[in-house]
């Protein structure tokens, strides 16, 4: 039986994939050496008054209770048999090297450009929750705190608080910055609906029985209420008392005190250039079971490089460590397994086969655009585009077609839904249907009153390019005209934000979840306002809306059992499947790298949720070979074995295709 | 209308000067070529015969498949006909010499793009990543590139002549403001100022409607060089005493302009035509190249050049986007210079 690995959440709504990190682990906790004694009542900082009045208003969200009224008997946990994460033989130390397409347009986690690529490193894949679920085996072990226990009803969890805990400026978390949170979430400062929404709604009360105790409670039971509860941050009250109507400009270039063990200090900020992370000192959980092999170099220094050919010139010259080899191109093009530096042992290529909710890598046909209003049409478009030939050959083979809007739940799957095929007879057929069954002096096809089967497609998606050309030299064939759009990334998602697209290509990042989420992406609330015209600024690029589809979804928003949420989920996807707005693109089920020698990972590469080869930490920076490989490489000498693995423990047998 | 001996003398001139009149001669033809280029580089076959009809596929709508018997109703893929039509004896394909399009790809099993020159395949100069045929983008190309050129020269030309001309035929205030106009225009970063301009275009514009607003933007902040030009030769003819008999006896402005001052001045001008069409090309190659320039996938000389310089490995892509541009600026360059030379006052003049 395996089971879903998740360990991360909310934080992050959309963020257009990047090339790089782009993780969504959500994580928090806090730090400072093995100090076990309580120095609470000292270095307590009061609650601004804002804040109180929140509390005071909501009694029944925010109680505050005593240590007496803690139930007793609870079944408190505390994962301390579930295996440790990393290798022992990493080394400590050393500074990794990467770089990042754009430089971070703010060091905030909240607001404005908060949610862009470069934000996992100092957040999804630093700080530290309540508690995280091991990617392995998505059995949980503690992170911020040491217990954790279920109420008999399900909806409410209690932690224990590890007294340890400190962020990063030294101050130890507290139950406190856990109310805190909702405060800062909720309150018309930092006023983003989305968050303020989901803090309000998808929890029903925090009760704190003193300064290391606290409880979660949910609306209803869920059966990931952990994951739920643990998506609650401790938000550091002192850090954020000038919180007030400028915080955005105020904060912009402060880094909140992180649990995580590496923190963007402000010498280490060089404007457009460049963000090195350094290691807390004496970081709070450096010894802890979970932790002593992970987060392993002392700095992590991400510069910028805008383009991707630069970026690879630096990687063979090793000024950066490692390379996304995601591309065909670069995989079997610009450093084949025959190129000099992997012959000589110097730079090592690894494929890792990871188990994860996929991206959605999708094009969107926007329902509310003239003629694609039609479900024929729609149809007849998934018909008319040649996945397979474009995958293909982008990816030399390498990649799959992903089969419905959400694949790569391994409890919540949907075997009897493929995509539909290329096949020009059904999408003649379809569009027969629509009334276009005449070829115009192009081959596009026409109805009776000389409109044309065209449009466009939008996307910022420029490396794919070539998959757009076969996409449309193929639809051609089938009658379907396709103009490309190949714009800047912003603009493109601007554009479909705006529902402005005919069609749109793009991906959404998926959190690693247990099942997945529909509203954001289907619910009519998030195509229509009330008053009927088009919501914009939301994820249902598709412009679904459906009655019988939202009823569902709002049941399977509030489905209490994993048998219920199979059952509804697979009727959601079963009616998108009909309604084919939506169409599959592509998957790829690993990702590769190519590193010098000197980056180190354990025996297994990586751990089989993660996302990318820097998302958990376990990889470390040898200084030896790093001299041993330099002197090599300067004296003309280098002759080390090569290295091209590829990782398939965790890989999932293709699903038969129909 | 007879020609003046003045300018039949530039003519042979112009011809003594073999470099320069080979250059023209050769671009020529390679114009004509491109211009033409259905007829030799295309997927689309010459002529075929089938069941005692001919057809001639080069230009047109699209004859679906099934006209010749074949069981889909989209283009009829002619080098598949032809090999079909060989094996059974049915029928007649004659294939243009490249028998690639532009923007198709070759997904035969057994190719990996992009894939070097090979002639058994018809791929002179390769392929590209998508597996395009190099041979048939640039020859298109050129022709998009060429004829882009000339549209923003000739406009170029006749903005910068009428603003230029008006200033130095009219003077006064109005020369005065203009002047400073063009000044401040000029200051203008040109290719800044393009790529900001042509971003702002909205996105759901038609394909035709970018080339036309890349070649409005284009021509609006490059006139200024022209219209200073025209400015000072005006000037310097209306100085003329011809320019003051003609007033004399009576000559309305319009009559001024244009049979007296334009013919005496554009001549002037011309020697900076082959030059213009140059700036023409790489101006836009360098927008392709960039991005800003026209809409994927339009065939594009600056296109190729950034397939190529990511895709250094395989050489045959910029080496030949390279090697045409260096070849097409090198003839356009001859060309001017013995227009430059053929035009030159001194050798038409009685004053040495």
């Amino acid at each position: 039986m395996s089971s879903s690995p998740h360990h991360s959440s909310a934080f992050s709504r959309r963020d257009a994939l990047r090339t790089s990190a782009a993780a969504t682990a959500a994580l928090l906790s806090g730090c400072s050496p093995a100090r076990k004694s309580l120095d609470y009542p000292k270095t307590r900082i009061p609650l601004p008054e804002e804040a109180m009045a929140m509390f005071r208003r909501y009694p029944d969200f925010f109680e505050f209770s005593s240590p007496d009224r803690l139930p007793a008997n609870l079944p408190w946990q505390n994962g301390q048999d579930v295996p440790e994460l990393g290798d022992p033989e990493a080394k400590k130390g050393g500074t990794y090297f990467y770089y990042n397409p754009d430089f971070p347009r703010t060091l905030r986690f909240l607001g404005p450009d908060a949610s862009g690529a470069f934000r996992s490193y100092i957040l999804d894949s630093n700080a530290l929750a309540l508690a995280a679920q091991h990617p392995d085996n998505a059995q949980w072990y503690p992170q911020l705190a040491t217990h954790w226990a279920f109420s008999p009803d399900g909806r409410t969890v209690y932690f224990k608080l590890d007294p340890d805990a400190r962020f990063s400026d030294g101050v130890p978390v507290r139950a406190d910055d856990y109310f805190f949170c909702f405060y800062f979430m909720r309150c018309d400062y930092t006023a983003d609906l989305w968050y303020q929404d989901f803090y309000t709604t998808k929890y029903s009360k925090i009760t704190k029985f003193d300064d290391l105790t606290i409880a979660i409670t949910v609306p209803e039971t869920k059966p990931d209420v952990l994951y739920r509860a643990i998506s609650v941050r401790p938000v550091p009250v002192h850090f954020y008392r000038d919180l007030a109507e400028d915080w955005e400009s105020h904060y912009q270039w402060q880094f909140e005190p992180t649990t995580g063990a590496y923190e963007v200090r402000p010498e280490n900020v060089d404007k457009g250039r460049s963000v090195t992370l350094t290691k807390v000192p004496g970081w709070w959980a450096a010894d802890k079971k979970h932790h002593r092999f992970r987060f392993n170099v002392d700095r992590i220094s991400i510069r910028v490089v805008r383009d991707q050919g630069k970026a690879f010139e630096l990687f063979r010259k090793g000024e950066i460590d490692v390379f996304n080899m995601r591309l065909a191109d670069y995989w079997y093009r610009k450093l084949p397994d025959s190129d000099q530096r992997v012959t000589s042992g110097c730079i090592h290529k690894a494929t890792f086969y990871n188990e994860i909710p996929r991206p959605t890598w999708a094009v969107l046909i926007n329902r509310s655009r003239p003629l694609l209003d039609n479900k024929d049409i729609r149809q007849g478009i998934q018909f008319a585009l040649n996945w397979d030939l474009a995958i293909a050959e982008m990816f030399k083979g390498d990649g799959e077609r992903m089969q419905t809007c959400s694949d790569g739940y391994s409890m919540v799957s949907f075997p009897d839904i493929k995509a539909r095929p290329f096949s020009i007879p059904e999408a003649e057929a379809a569009f027969a249907r629509a009334g276009f069954s005449k070829r115009g002096p192009d081959g596009v096809l026409t109805n009776d009153k000389g409109q044309r089967l065209s449009f466009t497609l939008t996307t910022g998606y420029k490396p794919y390019t070539d998959l757009f050309v076969i996409l449309k030299n193929e639809a051609l064939k089938a009658g379907l005209g396709l103009n490309l759009e190949i714009i800047e990334m912003t603009a493109a998602w601007k554009k479909m934000d705006e529902k402005k697209h005919d069609l749109g290509f793009g991906a959404k990042n998926v959190s690693v979840e247990m099942y997945p989420r529909f509203w954001e992406n289907f619910h009519s609330a998030n195509a229509y306002k009330e008053d009927g015209s088009i919501k914009t600024d939301t994820n249902n690029e598709t412009q679904t809306a459906i009655p019988a589809l939202d009823a569902l979804i709002s049941a399977y928003d509030k489905a209490e059992t994993m048998d219920e949420i199979v059952r509804l989920a697979r009727e959601i996807v079963a009616i998108l499947h009909d309604d084919a707005a939506f169409i599959p693109a592509f998957v790829q089920p690993y990702y590769r790298v190519a590193h010098w020698r000197w980056l180190r990972w354990p025996a297994g590469f990586n751990v089989r949720s993660s996302r990318d080869w820097e998302e958990f930490h376990v990889y470390w920076v040898d200084p030896a070979i790093k001299d041993e490989t330099r002197r090599a490489l300067d004296a003309g000498s280098a002759a080390f074995p090569p290295s091209v693995r590829t990782f398939e423990q965790f890989r999932l047998k293709p699903s038969p295709s129909s | 209308m007879p020609l003046s001996p003045i300018t039949i003398k530039r003519f042979r001139r112009f011809r003594s000067i073999r470099r320069g009149w080979w250059s023209l001669l050769l671009l020529a033809a390679i114009l004509v070529a491109s211009l033409f280029a259905e007829l030799w580089v295309s997927n689309r076959a010459l002529f075929v015969r089938h069941n005692g009809q001919s057809s001639f596929p080069s230009y047109g709508s699209i004859i679906p498949g099934s006209s010749f018997g074949l069981d889909y109703a989209y283009e009829t893929n002619y080098r598949d006909l032809k090999a079909s039509f060989s094996n059974s004896g049915s029928g007649t394909v004659i294939l243009p010499l490249i028998p690639w399009s532009p923007g198709e790809s070759d997904f035969r099993k057994g190719l990996n793009h992009p894939s070097p020159p090979d002639w058994s395949n018809r791929h002179l100069l390769g392929t590209d990543p998508t597996g395009r045929d190099v041979f048939a983008r640039m020859v298109y190309g050129f022709r998009n590139v060429i004829v882009f050129a000339i549209a923003y020269t000739a406009l170029t030309f006749i903005v910068g002549i009428a603003i230029g001309c008006t200033m130095g035929y009219f003077g006064g205030k109005t020369d005065l403001i203009g002047l400073r106009l063009v000044e401040i225009w000029e200051t203008i970063p040109f290719l800044y100022m393009v790529m900001i301009s042509i971003s702002l275009v909205p996105a759901e514009t038609g394909t035709a409607w970018r080339i036309l607003c890349l070649l409005v933007i284009m021509v609006l902040f490059d006139f200024t060089s022209k219209a200073m030009q025209m400015r000072a030769v005006t000037m310097r003819e209306k100085s003329r005493d011809y320019v003051a008999a003609a007033q004399l006896i009576g000559a309305r402005t319009p009559r001024m302009i244009f049979s007296h001052i334009l013919p005496n001045t554009i001549s002037v001008l011309v020697t900076y035509l082959p030059f213009s069409i140059a700036a023409g090309i790489s101006s836009l190659t360098v927008l392709d190249f960039l991005n800003f320039g026209l809409p994927k996938p339009t065939p594009s000389w600056g296109e190729l050049l950034e397939i190529g310089l990511d895709h250094k490995e395989s050489w045959w892509i910029v080496t030949s986007a390279f090697g045409a541009l260096v070849i097409v600026l090198l003839l356009v360059t001859f060309i001017g210079e013995a227009v430059r030379e053929a035009f030159d006052p001194r050798r038409h003049t009685i004053y040495r």
